[in-house]
């Protein structure tokens, strides 16, 4: 028993309450401090963290023991690396929204304290009850962040993103509710608790539809193809900072409820239901990447490539294979990583093309910013999954992973890294080469309020394509959990 | 001792106080039948605790009359807010709740 | 120190080069960065050459040797190591790459020195050779995808070098993308070894694996086996691959030399060899590897015979050339191939170096049409590009001589289907050195254009930059090729780089003259050791035939030309009137792009506007959350026509409600 978690995991929620006394302009710069001490938590978990022993830093207590719901934390293979790319990237998200102006930046900074919060308890929690708590918690900071400090169609993307959510929300509320009370054994107390739920496995049929309860939660949250009408709005709308960390982290939240929940839970279900899960993976990478390239405006283009991205993920959890599920995990990391840079840049690239974040208004950007044109590239070629990066590796586990399951989806799949490769060089080149559009101002980055947010982040992405086995070997200690599904699937 | 006499008068009481809730327009009539009701379900609470020789229903009964007293003074002093607003005294007029 | 620490200091210095010269773009003065660099891929070549006299020092069958940094993704059954694996196989590319890399990195710092992005320029150089030699260097298939996407990634750094033109960028983009399609193969192939070949990653583990668990000719093995194929056919260029490498030319003429022929195209070939006992097991697949590979010399040849972009002749000339490796070395005749492989890299980087002289004196034009008479101008221009023709052409004794006859000998030797092959190896060689002579006399040869006059009067001629593709004019900022470009042949590097690599195109075949000097079959043995063709090559009688009959096709070919050319000009010209759709279909290069337009570029982006318009907004906007919006606007409706407002609605909705609940209870009571 530890308060380890609980201390990084209330930190951004104290520090955004600080914020809300703190001097208007000192506000957003409280959170930052509160997001940095909240990392330097993560780093010294990470470094504690012991391979190969399981759950560890295990906080447990009863919080509702009428219902048997506790508050439970708990880091292992799965989550160690989700938890501290959450308190990663919080960093630049944070400093990026301190160095411009806000209306009522206190009230922002508490929101976006209570986001992180959120996010960290839904990666953390070792309870089901608690998981949705923090699950629903997660959209109440993003709707006044969007709502509130969001583009011209704010409200109209706002309701949207919510009511999806929403419904995918309250499904999965059901869907754990009816989880914790049907696999309570007669005479029994009732428990939310991963480890026990995991022990008392349900009937066939009754796994069924609760799978389908919690993937339509899931694959709203992903996004994945046909479930996405919320994506482009909401991608449009939202302050840089906050779709940053939305499509960085928040994203992840649902394909990681894969892996903590549908799979483990649920396995004769994910069996049951893989060759769908592989459809919608593969038909969401295709579709997703193809949209990538026609999109002129450059959120969307990450917006779209996102649902390709995430395709991915899916595809790996759903190759039932410890290749695959690793992979994923290695994914989501590497998806989080240069995805917060990517909406960084989109943000230097609008400043100096007039505040348009359309790649019409671009072009010709690299003249006079060799800088920006070099962390661009690195991390455009990352995200394409270039080999050598550690984005390269999680795809590789990906493909081996379903290759050895289901080839066929394995294949289909493979198109969308050669399109991959198509819509990331096409947004680089829009942006940063041909000739100087007419309206660009080709600047270099500032070493400061713009180079100093972006390089860290640059160098992890580098550092983890140099040694990738850094991520694999921590995350292989959550290999026994995806090893059961095959078994599983033996034994029905 | 029959109980059956005093529940019938307490739901004869229940029933006037709620019709007059349901029909009367003025606010201060309102309070009244809402009072009367209040004051039906009382008697019935005295009448059970009477019956079972238990003082639990006179406990109840007399927090029903702070209850009452409280929301007596409470909805008095909506009324005389809109008296003094020189709002007109019927409640079907206050539907700004309408969706 | 052993041959694997020698070799760690190969990969070591041209990373240590590009990391410095990235690092210090603002600081390195002049030249400095150019000197930089070629002394970091000097100090690679002599580590190169310190580890193949280590290796040499063990015996035969003992040359080989692995050695892993650290782990590079190690779990869930997979076992990746970041090794390196050295035998003279990977020894003699090291040597070959970082050899001609050095030379054409000195040529480099003349050629572009008043480039504005010199600095730029020398570090993706670095980057690239950095990359090619991890690629040969690799000691297991996913670090050798690993340099293999590295190697396409400088590669379309390098094409797309100027990068406000709009020609080079699109160049670019298709070059990366059909990269990307050989990566993807390679990564299924990776896949197939694998899984069958016992879980192995390492090329050891991988072919002891392929002896026990593939039976021959397996249909899993042909598919992995025609999966690298892909790949190969993708990085060199080879039908139905192609179409990048002609557009690669948008690039600087020395990356041309380096990159486009000298020896990243090449690594297909090296991936072929590396890979041989696979394909020796396969033979159907070997077999279409090299009926294609045979169907590419021949098509490339036929385009270079019509093409009238001085670059594009040369590279189509590249594709034909790497096509008699690819040859060589997929029927089993790896010294041929890999003999080919390292003349071609001397003889082809010497041609793009005088290619480049002469674009630089006609100020960027790059069509021989408009081309003519250099041969006074620029004299050691001429002497340096005849001798490469010569080499390309296969004529006797230059190093191409030896190195495409031994190919051709080998298969003819072989018989049966390779035959047919040898027999178009043969027609190749005719059409080869006819289009080698047609550059020779329709450049240097014939009436001086103005340009060569005003080379001849002294003047250095300064022509306005203008886009050899589109013909714009361009100013000398950054992303666009410097003021004074190419003013050819005028400094002591250039003509270092150029003039040693004329010699080595001359006695390069020393190294493997039949019965005379097999240094290199027996340098590259012990790689081929198990290799069942190791006795297979003709005796030495009959190598000496093929060689005189390429000797004498090369001569035809040669002579044709001259009399085409320079006895009766006009030739041609009556050629082409004879025969029009002959000509369309090699000028418009048997209608590839076109191919290739029609079938992928076109139905992609349409897919991609229906999905933008119809599946969005119909389909996801209009039918999912219209509908969505439609259910729960119904939904709030009714729940509206419940808040009337009015105190007794409520008041009446709470009586019923306990009512209803009262109900309930009584109900449940009885």
């Amino acid at each position: 028993m530890t308060v380890y978690l609980s201390i990084i995991l209330f930190l951004p929620t104290i520090f955004g309450a600080l914020a809300l006394f703190a001097p208007r302009r000192l506000a957003l710069w409280t959170l930052v401090a509160g997001t940095v001490l909240t990392l330097a938590y993560s780093i010294v978990m990470l470094a504690r963290f012991k391979t190969g022993v399981g759950m560890q830093f295990i906080t447990d207590d009863n919080w509702i023991s009428e219902l048997g719901i506790r508050y439970s934390l708990g880091v292992d293979g799965l989550n160690l690396f989700l938890i501290v790319l959450t308190s990663l990237l919080w960093v630049p998200a944070t400093v990026a929204a301190a160095l411009r102006d806000w209306d009522r930046p206190r009230l922002f900074a508490f929101f976006m304290g209570i986001a992180q919060t959120a996010v960290l308890g839904a990666f953390m929690s070792q309870d089901l009850a608690l998981f949705v708590v923090f699950f629903d918690l997660m959209l109440v900071p993003f709707y006044f962040l969007v709502g509130m400090w969001g583009g011209e169609d704010r409200v109209y993307a706002t309701t949207k993103l919510v009511i999806y959510t929403l419904v995918g929300s309250l499904l999965m509320l059901a869907a754990a509710v009816a989880l914790g009370v049907m696999s309570t054994p007669a005479g029994g107390h009732i428990s939310f608790s991963f480890a026990t739920l995991a022990q008392h496995p349900l009937s066939g049929g009754s796994q069924y539809w609760l799978f389908i309860l919690f993937a339509f939660a899931f694959l709203v949250k992903a996004p994945a193809f046909p479930l996405h009408g919320w994506m482009p709005d909401a991608y449009r709308q939202a302050p840089l900072p906050v779709i940053l960390v939305f499509s960085a982290v928040v994203s992840k939240v649902g394909v990681y409820g894969f892996l903590r929940i549908v799979l483990p839970l649920l396995p004769q279900a994910s069996v049951h239901f893989q060759e769908l899960m592989l459809a919608i993976a593969v038909v969401s990478i295709l579709y997703g990447s193809v949209l990538a390239f026609s999109q002129d405006e450059a959120r969307l283009v990450l917006g779209y490539s996102s649902i390709a991205q995430l395709g991915f993920i899916l595809l790996g959890i759903f190759s039932l294979d410890p290749k695959g599920g690793q992979g994923a995990v290695l994914q989501m990391v590497n998806h989080g990583l240069v995805v917060a840079p990517l909406f960084l840049i989109i943000g230097y690239l609008a400043i100096r093309a007039q505040g348009r974040e359309s790649l019409d208004w671009m072009g010709g950007m690299a003249f006079r910013a060799p800088v920006l044109a070099t962390v661009f590239l690195i991390v455009a070629l990352a995200t394409l999954a270039m080999p050598g990066s550690a984005n390269f590796v999680g795809e590789l586990y990906i493909l081996f992973g379903t290759f050895q399951s289901k080839i066929v989806y394995g294949l289909v799949a493979s198109v969308g890294v050669v399109l991959a490769a198509v819509y990331m060089i096409r947004f680089y080149q829009r942006a940063m080469h041909n000739p100087v559009g007419a309206h660009v101002e080709s600047r270099d980055l500032a070493l400061g309020p713009e180079l100093g947010v972006i390089a860290p982040l640059v160098l992890v992405i580098l550092a983890l394509g140099v040694y990738p086995n850094f991520l694999l070997h921590r995350i292989n200690a959550f290999a026994p959990t995806t090893k059961n599904i095959p078994q599983v699937a033996l034994k029905r | 001792m029959n109980i059956t006499w005093y529940l019938v008068l307490s739901a004869f009481l229940f029933t006037i106080g709620a019709v007059g809730v349901l029909t009367r327009r003025n606010p201060l009539v309102i309070l009244l039948c809402l009072e009367l009701m209040l004051n039906a379900g009382n008697l019935a609470l005295i009448a059970f605790s009477r019956m079972w020789g238990n003082g639990d229903g006179q406990i109840f009964a007399l927090v029903v009359m702070v209850v009452a007293a409280c929301e007596v003074v409470v909805g008095l002093g909506i009324i005389v807010g809109i008296f003094r607003r020189r709002i007109p005294e019927d409640v079907d007029a206050l539907s700004e709740l309408r969706g | 120190m052993s041959a694997t620490a020698w070799a760690w200091l190969v990969l070591a210095f041209p990373l240590a080069g590009t990391l410095v010269i990235g690092l210090g773009w603002r600081v390195l003065p002049g030249r400095v960065p150019g000197w930089l660099a070629s002394s970091m891929i000097l100090a690679a070549f002599a580590c190169a050459i310190a580890a193949t006299v280590k290796m040499q020092d063990r015996a035969p069958a003992a040359r080989h040797a692995s050695s892993t940094l650290f782990d590079y993704a190690h779990s869930a059954g997979l076992n990746i190591g970041l090794s390196i694996y050295v035998d003279p196989l990977s020894l003699f590319m090291a040597l070959v790459v970082s050899g001609v890399s050095f030379l054409i990195h000195v040529y480099s710092v003349s050629y572009m020195t008043s480039d504005k992005g010199f600095t730029r320029y020398f570090a993706y150089l670095n980057f690239f050779v950095f990359s090619m030699l991890l690629l040969v260097l690799a000691g297991n298939i996913i670090i050798l995808i690993v340099g293999w996407a590295f190697v396409g990634a400088a590669s379309y750094l390098l094409i797309s070098f100027w990068y406000r033109r709009e020609t080079a960028t699109a160049a670019g983009i298709k070059a990366f993308v059909m990269n990307v399609i050989g990566d993807v193969a390679l990564v299924i192939a990776a896949f197939l070894l694998w899984k069958n070949a016992g879980h192995h990653v390492s090329y050891t583990g991988i072919f002891a694996g392929s002896k026990t668990h593939f039976s021959h000719d397996q249909g899993t093995l042909i598919a992995a086996c025609l999966l690298l194929t892909v790949g190969a056919f993708a990085k060199s260029a080879q039908l139905p691959l192609h179409t990048w490498l002609p557009d690669a030319m948008e690039g600087p003429t020395p990356v041309s030399a380096l990159i486009h022929a000298a020896t990243m195209v090449t690594a297909g070939v090296y991936l072929i060899a590396r890979f041989h006992p696979l394909y020796e097991q396969a033979p159907t697949a070997a077999n279409i590897t090299a009926g294609v590979a045979a169907a590419t010399l021949f098509f490339a040849a036929t385009c270079a015979l019509a093409v009238t972009d001085l670059k594009r002749i040369i590279a189509y000339s590249t594709m034909s050339q790497i096509g008699y490796m690819m040859v060589g070395v997929s029927t089993g005749g790896y010294d041929g191939g890999l003999f080919h492989l390292m003349t071609h890299a001397f003889f082809k980087a010497l041609l793009f170096m005088g290619a480049g002289s002469v674009i630089g004196a006609m100020a960027g034009i790059q069509d021989i049409d408009r081309m003519g008479g250099f041969r006074k101008s620029m004299r050691f221009t001429y002497i340096t590009f005849v001798v490469g023709a010569l080499t390309l052409a296969g004529m006797m004794p230059f190093a191409g001589w030896f190195s495409k006859d031994e190919i051709l000998g080998f298969d003819v030797h072989r018989g049966g289907f390779d035959l047919i092959l040898a027999i178009v190896g043969f027609a190749g060689a005719l059409l080869t050195a006819f289009y080698s002579f047609r550059m020779v006399f329709r450049v240097f040869h014939g009436d001086s254009v103005p340009e060569a006059q005003s080379l001849e009067r002294g003047e250095l001629f300064h022509g306005e930059h203008v886009n050899p593709m589109t013909g714009e004019h361009e100013d000398t900022g950054v992303g666009f090729p410097g003021a004074e470009h190419h003013i050819a042949e005028r400094e002591l590097p250039m003509k270092f780089a150029m003039g040693t690599l004329a010699v080595l195109s001359v006695v390069g075949g020393v190294v493997a003259i039949p019965g005379v000097t097999d240094w290199l079959r027996n340098f590259l043995d012990p790689t081929f050791a198990d290799s069942k063709f190791v006795n297979a090559a003709p005796s030495t009688g009959a190598d000496w035939t093929g060689l005189i009959v390429g000797a004498g096709i090369a001569l035809a070919g040669i002579t044709t030309a001259f009399v085409c050319y320079i006895r009766r000009p006009g030739t041609t010209a009556e050629i082409i009137k004879r025969l029009p759709f002959l000509h369309r279909l090699f000028v418009n290069r048997w209608y590839f792009d076109e191919l290739y337009d029609a079938l992928f570029v076109r139905p992609t982006a349409t897919f991609g506007r229906f999905g933008r318009y119809v599946v969005e907004s119909a389909f996801v906007q209009g039918t999912l959350v219209g509908g969505a919006t439609r259910i729960v606007g119904a939904g709030t409706a009714l729940a509206r026509t419940a808040q009337s407002g009015y105190l007794r609605g409520y008041a009446v909705l709470m009586l019923i409600g306990f009512g209803g609940l009262a109900l309930y209870f009584l109900l449940q009571a009885t």
